[in-house]
């Protein structure tokens, strides 16, 4: 090979290194975004006596508080409080945190935790009864507790171990917490205990769990409504016992036979069913223009006592006890029965959004058949229900 | 030698045989028996428990004939340690935050940690040789509207079956109710027996649930007089307590006639409460006086449990009279007036009776389910006069609502109380 050739084929390589060693640079390149946790200045509750604040510490017949210097996780001293809440209405320690500065926390909120590292002298717990509370500058507060998912080994002993409260756990949203201006945090301290607490700060922390919305409730907006259907819903029917109350099969939808003798021992006279699969249902808008409907199949019309019942609220229990005047006899023998739910008694304490439960009560000893149960529409007096053109 | 060598391994062997038995957990099982009835056997024998809700006075427990305690939660090994040096079996609780307390079952995140942290407490101590029954959840249906709480309840239950077969589970509800009965049947078909805490409602307790369907055996979890949550109250909302006779009576009737009858499903109980607490009172349920003096409710417990009355019989209060007003009514005085509060009383065969009167204000609480309630302080107050069975004192000036106190015990310490609600206006 000739030099000049030689020396080309050596530019080349050495061209060719040198721009395996060059980076691409964008000319508009962003600089480095910075998280919402790296921004935020207040990361430290504490660390040492000397250089965060706290209040509470005095000792009383509740508790003492002491900085000890020796073992410590970090710093000069740290905390160690032992308690006894048993005899005052509210014994806490709180951090001043950054000298009661306003806290911005909401950036912060799904990607942080509070972390504290915590020991006791001996033993073994698994859970410490206290609890970490949040107050803003309106005076709400929110609080959380240790959850074990985040109790290192899951137990305290005598080695530093350490405790994360995501900030989500605080339940800010229902105690109306502004957790953009937060002003301290709080160590409520319940029953007994005895605890060493060093280096409460501020981490980053991935917390992913979530919140679910289920409330049980069946909402029911319009007529009809065909309840107490499926007879596992149903009670005070059980043969071994009482031949009283049976299941019918007259009517197209669940009935009970009834063959109530009262001279007789062990009568069963009371029976009930969930207006729909024992959950809260809510008929809030239509109860005013609702009645309860059913079918009777009998010889005269029977002694019935009728409660409905509710989940919530004071008033749990509306009764009434039917007479002629909720009856209608549409063929020989077979009746209709009425009750609009604005002639209860009581109905405006009555909590519609969470009904629970029919309940029928045989008075007297009769034969006859119940069933075919509706929540029905119905817009005439409460006071004379089978008199209105609309049934 | 060799008889020596043959000893020393007869004790090596007699120690080696008493550990093991000693830290081996009893098996404890839900039969049914020749009559189709249910029943607890452990260990193979059958096993009527005859217990209490106990902390603490198990010697006295052990000596009235009972067999079994009841405690609520898993924070207290030593309780488990020291009812089986008495000869106790434990049904031990696993706390289950009630929604009450705050607890938010659609929260993943705090169902989970509790689930986890429970799950860890059974390993700890499914092996304890005193454990009989896990009382999974106390309560937890007790103002609730979220029925999620029934998934943890099946999560720790199913659990249980999967690390412990030696111990049934249960659940312990407040009272019976048809929804309950459905949730617990739906969503809980991991859990052998169920707990009823029931304190008026033990009167229809064991019919409601044939009524209900409940085919499955039930423990009386907790039961005794009437709670305060059933009581009447004065027109200033002051709870009524029945003196101890009355309650003592109650007691008697419900044990026999309620509990010891049903033979078909309930496996046996656990009177409330072999200790003492305030609720509502310092007396209300409590067997115990909060100076550990036994009442004579705990001579009645001997009574169910062995058949026969301790030698040494508690006296009886049976009647507590303010201003000759008895002690179901209302009673209003005027400040720093002179009053007579008279009780009446059976001796049995008590000699020398001890009688004192304590005044406390009124202690207001709108806690519910046996959550804990903080005891008032007790008031001086003028005596003018006091014998064996009457008190004449100078009401406080300060209005207000006020609780007079009468203790009568015997000379060995057994005690009976009752308790009178006045207003001063």
């Amino acid at each position: 090979m000739k030099l000049k050739t030689q020396i080309f084929v050596v530019i080349l390589i050495f061209l060719n290194l040198s721009c395996g060693y060059m980076q691409e640079v964008n000319v508009y390149e962003s600089s480095k975004s910075i998280s919402a946790y790296d921004k935020f200045p207040y990361k430290t509750l504490f660390k040492d006596s000397q250089e965060n604040g706290l209040w509470g510490v005095k000792s009383n017949s509740c508790k003492e508080v002491f900085f000890e210097n020796s073992n410590s996780y970090i710093g000069n001293d740290h905390l160690h409080i032992k308690w006894n809440a048993s005899k005052c209405n509210y014994t806490a320690v709180g951090l001043k945190w950054a000298d009661y500065k306003v806290k911005d926390l909401k950036p912060i909120i799904e990607s942080t935790a509070i972390e504290l590292h915590v020991r006791i002298d001996s033993g073994e717990l698994s859970n410490i009864p206290m609890f970490f509370v949040l107050l803003d500058y309106g005076g709400n507060q929110c609080r959380a507790n240790i959850n074990y998912l985040d109790l290192e080994g899951g137990k305290i002993d005598s080695d530093w171990r350490r405790i994360r409260i995501p900030l989500q756990a605080f339940n800010y949203k229902k105690r109306n917490v502004n957790m953009s201006k937060i002003k301290e945090l709080r160590l409520e301290f319940q029953r007994m205990g005895d605890l060493h607490i060093d280096n409460i700060i501020i981490v980053p922390h991935k917390h992913n769990y979530q919140k679910s919305r289920e409330t049980f409730t069946k909402v029911f907006n319009t007529h009809p409504i065909q309840i107490g259907v499926g007879k596992e819903y149903w009670w005070g029917i059980n043969k071994k016992y009482s031949s009283c109350l049976q299941f019918g099969s007259y009517f197209e939808n669940e009935s009970v036979v009834v063959d109530l003798d009262e001279s007789k021992e062990m009568q069963w006279n009371t029976f009930g069913f969930s207006p729909y699969q024992w959950m809260h249902v809510d008929i809030t808008s239509i109860y005013t223009s609702s009645a309860i409907m059913f079918k009777v199949k009998s010889e005269k019309i029977p002694a019935l006592q009728l409660n409905l019942f509710s989940y919530k609220g004071k008033k749990r229990r509306l009764q009434k006890i039917l007479n002629e005047t909720h009856f209608i006899e549409r063929e020989n023998g077979l009746y209709e029965a009425y009750l609009p739910l604005k002639s209860l008694e009581g109905h405006k304490e009555f909590r519609w959004d969470s009904f629970k439960e029919i309940r029928f009560k045989i008075l007297e000893s009769s034969k006859c058949e119940i069933g075919d149960f509706q929540l029905i529409e119905f817009r005439g007096n409460p006071k004379k229900p089978t008199q209105w053109k609309g049934i | 030698m060799e008889r020596n060598l043959n000893l020393f391994f007869c004790l090596l062997f007699s120690i080696l045989y008493a550990f093991t038995a000693h830290s081996q957990a009893s098996k404890v099982e839900v039969t049914t028996n020749s009559l189709g009835h249910f029943e607890l056997q452990k260990n193979g024998v059958p096993y009527y428990i005859k217990g209490a809700g106990a902390k603490d006075h198990f010697g006295l427990l052990v000596k009235s004939g009972a067999n079994s305690i009841r405690i609520w939660s898993t924070n207290n090994k030593s309780l488990l340690d020291s009812a089986y040096h008495h000869g106790l079996t434990v049904t031990l609780g696993l706390h289950v935050r009630p929604e009450r307390s705050g607890m938010d079952y659609n929260n993943e995140y705090a169902v989970k940690g509790q689930i986890e942290y429970l799950k860890n407490e059974v390993l700890k101590y499914k092996d304890h040789p005193a454990l009989l029954v896990w009382g999974i959840g106390n309560e937890v249906d007790l103002k609730y509207s979220n029925f999620k709480v029934w998934e943890t309840i099946e999560i720790i239950a199913k659990f249980i079956k999967e690390v412990d077969s030696n111990h049934p589970t249960m659940t312990v509800i407040a009272g019976v109710d048809p929804s309950k009965a459905f949730y617990i049947k739906k969503y809980c078909p991991s859990i052998d027996i169920l707990g009823l805490n029931v304190y008026g409602s033990i009167e229809n307790a064991g019919l409601n649930l044939r009524k209900f369907n409940w085919n499955k055996p039930y423990i009386v979890s907790e039961w005794g007089v009437n709670g305060p949550f059933e009581a009447r109250t004065t027109s200033w909302k002051a709870k009524i307590e029945p003196p101890n006779g009355i309650k003592a009576d109650q007691r008697l009737r419900r044990y026999q006639e309620l509990i010891e009858k049903d033979k078909e499903f309930c496996l046996g109980s656990y009177c409330f409460l072999w200790g003492q607490k305030q609720e509502s009172t310092a007396t209300w349920h409590g067997m115990f006086l909060s100076n550990g003096l036994p009442t004579e409710a705990v001579d009645v417990m001997h009574f169910c449990w062995k058949g026969e009355w301790p030698n040494s019989r508690a006296p009886s209060i049976r009647n507590i009279i303010l201003e000759n007003i008895g002690w179901r009514k209302d009673h209003i005085i005027a400040p720093s007036s002179q009053a007579t509060l008279k009780i009446e009383l059976l001796k049995y065969n008590n000699k020398k009776i001890i009688v004192e009167y304590v005044l406390y204000p009124e202690a207001f609480s709108n806690k519910i389910g046996g959550d804990i309630q903080k005891s008032p302080e007790p008031i001086k107050f003028e005596i003018v006069n006091q014998s064996d069975n009457e008190l004449t004192f100078i009401t406080p000036k300060e209005k207000g609502a006020y609780r007079l106190f009468a203790y009568v015990k015997n000379e060995k310490g057994q005690s009976s109380v009752a308790n009178i609600p006045f207003l001063v206006e």
